[in-house]
């Protein structure tokens, strides 16, 4: 083993993940380390959220391996990876609607910093956490205090998605996984996400998937450029964006954001 | 102080209610309502906060009836031992086959519960009926000795006892609601897989409160066979599975008073009308098809908010 990949914090090696005759996912590999904000990139349909799906234990690959800290967790259940230190957001935002926006922040504090045991569960209120200062910061940092006893069904998408990412940096996890995070918030709301997440650099490992790569450019260390479940690059921006192959799909890439904006 | 003062005021003003109810109606229609809204409040919390329909409540109310019925009628005459005994059973009962429904999709869950009815309700009338007696049942009423301090074998005792009981219930649901792992509950109805990425594990807290719930149904069919003096099939009847989940979404599903209410409209509904027509199951089945179809939130779901509103209003006019 190299010393690049004993500084690696979750490595992927050769990951293939079909559905039907589709190969969503196809000989990946991949190594994050510690502490680097990495991005993944590539069109519709590239396989960025399989990948991530992956990665964080909703699908087991059909063929390959995926590693965290030296141990084999291909197998692993979600639950023991996100204990491990692994926690990730959705694209297609995935909160508890049916509770009050500070509940949900509660229930992502509780299982990072209290207890996962049922009796514990059972015999605390969230009363008693929702003034956590861990949960107060939240809510201050993302911009929702005002919002804090709100149904979250009654949120905007982009409060939404604020408060997801807010949850899955509670829980101060040691690799976090961002499932287009800025997608359909409003340019200011990008600003301070990104600011956020800038506190976080050198402190956390964060993988960002992204469409809008100009957005996330001066963020990003290391760029995977994905097309057709294959990786087609991987490397420094610049690096990545002159590659002919990148240069073609993210032609296409760059068309239909043109056409998002409009 | 005034904290929890503000906190229990709740379920004693509805616990005060249904005492003062005894002032106006039989003991016995009182009684029915106790019990049986601690029976529903089971299958609403399971309904509502977990997104589980079982069809199969009588089950453990079964459970919790002969429990409490073979320790009264084989072994012994301590109605509160009969009561504990018929508690453990349930809790024991749902521990054992909790892991193997809680798995389930909800509509899977509603039948296998309901099969699980039948199979009490045919053990029970014939193949257990040397222990059983069959449809005969049990007959304990003398059995039951009298206790020092509160005599629940006297219905005016059982009458306090189950008030008191109810009180007990409610404001332990009460709690749970405001728990963590109440909150988790919701949650895991849901939206599981987010729950999952939290890092909570969606089986353990379904198991758990499916446990929480049936044990409280086995609660109340213990009550059952102490009140009434005897158990039979009856009681596990599949005519009767769908009744508790009638009640939840008539009171207003997963809402604390809306099995109270759910119960009160039920019961006197049905007494009203039996008293009135000869095919009364009839006349409230459409009758319920007809409420349930006017409001979906039920009784209590519409109530709510407006009761809410109006207090409101009259705290701040009290404010000016
Ligand atoms: N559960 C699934 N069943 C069948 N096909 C799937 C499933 N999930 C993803 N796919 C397919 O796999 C391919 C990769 O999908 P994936 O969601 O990983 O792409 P993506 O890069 O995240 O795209 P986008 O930018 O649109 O989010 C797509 O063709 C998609 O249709
Ligand atoms: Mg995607």
């Amino acid at each position: 083993m190299s010393a690049d990949s004993d500084a690696a914090i979750v490595r992927a090696e050769n990951v293939t993940k079909r559905f039907g005759a589709l190969t969503a996912v196809d000989q990946v590999s991949y190594s994050l380390r510690r502490n680097e904000v990495a991005g993944i990139f590539g069109s519709n349909g590239a396989g960025k959220t399989t990948f991530f799906n992956l990665l964080t234990g909703y699908y087991v690959p059909e063929e390959g391996s995926i590693w965290y800290k030296g141990e084999d967790i291909t197998r692993r259940p979600i639950q023991q990876r996100v204990a491990m230190g692994m926690m990730r957001t959705f694209q297609l935002t995935s909160t508890f609607d049916n509770l009050s926006v500070v509940d949900n922040l509660v229930l992502a504090f509780y299982r990072a910093h209290r207890s996962v045991s049922l009796w514990r569960m059972l015999f605390s209120t969230c009363r008693a956490h929702r003034n956590e200062p861990r949960v107060l910061a939240a809510l201050e940092t993302f911009d929702l205090g005002d919002q804090r006893d709100k149904e979250v069904r009654h949120l905007s998408l982009g409060e939404k998605r604020r408060l997801e990412i807010a949850m899955s940096m509670l829980a101060e996890p040691e690799v976090l996984l961002l499932d287009e995070p800025l997608a359909g918030l409003a340019d200011s709301e990008i600003k301070s996400v990104l600011e956020v997440l800038g506190r976080q650099v050198g402190k956390q490992t964060i993988v960002i998937v992204e469409h809008k790569v100009s957005a996330v450019k001066e963020f990003v260390q290391r760029l995977l450029v994905m097309h057709e479940g294959r990786v087609i690059a991987e490397g420094g921006y610049d690096e990545c964006m002159q590659h002919p192959e990148v240069r073609r799909s993210y032609w296409q890439i760059d068309a239909r954001q043109r056409g998002d904006e409009q | 102080m005034i904290g929890a003062l503000k906190w229990w005021a709740g379920p004693l003003l509805a616990f005060a209610l249904l005492a003062a109810l005894r002032l106006l109606l039989p003991l016995a229609f009182v009684i029915e309502v106790l019990i049986f809204s601690i029976y529903t409040i089971g299958c609403s919390f399971l309904l509502g906060r977990v997104g589980f329909i079982s069809f199969g409540q009588p089950a453990y109310l079964a459970v919790g009836a002969y429990g409490t019925g073979f320790y009264l009628f084989y072994f012994g005459t301590n109605p509160y031992l009969g009561l504990l005994i018929g508690l453990v059973s349930g809790f024991v009962f749902a521990l054992a086959v909790g892991p193997l429904f809680v798995r389930l999709r909800s509509d899977y869950f509603a039948l296998v519960n309901l099969a699980l009815a039948v199979i009490i309700f045919y053990l029970m009338q014939k193949v257990l009926a040397d222990v059983t007696k069959g449809d005969n049942g049990l007959w304990f009423l003398t059995n039951i000795g009298s206790t020092p301090g509160l005599d629940i074998a006297r219905p005016e005792g059982f009458f306090v006892f189950s008030l008191l009981v109810g009180l007990a219930v409610w404001a332990f649901y009460k709690y749970v609601n405001d728990s963590v792992f109440g909150a988790c509950c919701l949650a895991s109805k849901l939206n599981e897989d987010k729950l999952k990425f939290l890092g909570y594990g969606n089986f353990g807290i379904r198991l758990m409160a499916f446990v929480l719930a049936n044990t409280t149904s086995a609660l109340a069919g213990s009550m059952y066979a102490i009140y009434l003096g005897f158990v039979s099939p009856e009681i596990t009847s599949p005519a009767r599975a769908a009744d508790p989940v009638v009640v939840t979404i008539l009171g207003g599903t997963g809402s604390l008073y809306g099995p109270i209410i759910g119960t009160l409209a039920y019961t006197g509904m049905k007494d009203a009308i039996s008293k009135l027509v000869g095919n009364w199951e009839l006349a409230i089945g459409f009758l319920l098809v007809f409420i349930m179809l006017a409001g979906e939130k039920g009784i209590w779901g519409t109530l709510e908010p407006r009761l809410q509103r109006a207090l409101s209003r009259v705290k701040a006019r009290v404010a000016r």
